[in-house]
């Protein structure tokens, strides 16, 4: 387990860097893919299945369903991937940045691993299950201006794709 | 400071300095804000997780959906951007002219 959690945090790591480094478009967007699984894998790993799911569905499958559908709006001919010159030049330098960070930080490691404990006097829920369904009783006021925040979301985004001739972006 | 600390640490300041460093496309740079936004669900997460503080997982839904907003807003404005000027280049959006 302690194996596949470092597994899953370089991966985290690695996603980010294919994100950083400048390619194409779609192949950033597959590298938030990998970094986006690589984190549930490190949140679940910590005890937190139920922050993992959403994150799985909501992230994974929403969001990023969104980016890799107006990837078509960034088409080119001859899309850069990462074994590109100019490409593969950033992804050696930031993993040989980050080789160097974390040697500097390497002598106060300690490897801990903090988990939310399942079993603790018969408990009946998960922690995060039960904090986030805590969003809806304590949480209430923080919930109507989500709700609020998205709706106001909602009419800018009409108002910002609404046309060229009308709306808050035209052409001159 | 442990693994999991430098892991999502790093992977923030890697999506800021890819946000700040290469501005080709302006999909790039918003897959560089969504690649921030996922290193510190991560992060608050791992806080409520270690800490069991279960109260404060609620945080990052909230994070997740105020997330949600950014990107739809940002896209739309890719959207618009495809429309005045025919190309997500942020080059082109240097320029005065249309």
């Amino acid at each position: 387990m302690f194996y596949v959690e470092i597994l899953s945090m370089l991966l985290l790591v690695l996603g980010l860097v294919a994100v950083a480094s400048n390619p194409a478009p779609y192949y950033a967007a597959l590298g938030l893919v990998l970094a986006a699984a690589a984190g549930c894998c490190v949140l679940v790993g910590h005890g937190g299945s139920f922050l993992s799911l959403v994150l799985f569905m909501i992230y994974l499958g929403g969001m990023l369903v969104v980016f890799a559908y107006s990837a078509a709006l960034a088409a080119e001919p001859y899309p850069e991937s990462w074994f590109d010159l100019s490409v593969f030049s950033y992804v050696v330098v930031y993993i040989l940045g980050l080789m160097v960070v974390g040697l500097c930080f390497f002598e106060g490691w300690y490897d801990g691993f903090w988990v939310v404990d399942e079993l603790k006097e018969f408990s009946l829920l998960r922690g995060d299950f039960g904090g986030v369904a805590l969003m809806y009783s304590l949480g209430g006021w923080v919930l109507v201006v989500c709700g609020w925040v998205l709706l106001l979301t909602l009419f800018v985004v009409l108002e910002l794709t609404r046309g060229l001739a009308r709306g808050a972006l035209r052409a001159v | 400071m442990t693994p999991v600390h430098f892991s999502f640490s790093s992977a923030f300041t890697l999506g800021l300095m890819g946000l700040a460093f290469h501005r080709t496309h302006l999909l790039s740079a918003l897959l560089c804000l969504e690649g921030m936004m996922l290193s510190l669900y991560i992060a608050l997460s791992l806080w409520c997780l270690q800490l069991e503080a279960t109260m404060f997982s609620a945080a990052p839904m909230l994070l997740l959906a105020f997330s949600a907003c950014e990107a739809s807003a940002g896209l739309a404005l890719l959207v618009a951007t495809a429309r005045t000027h025919g190309t997500d280049h942020l080059q082109n959006l240097n320029l005065l002219q249309c």
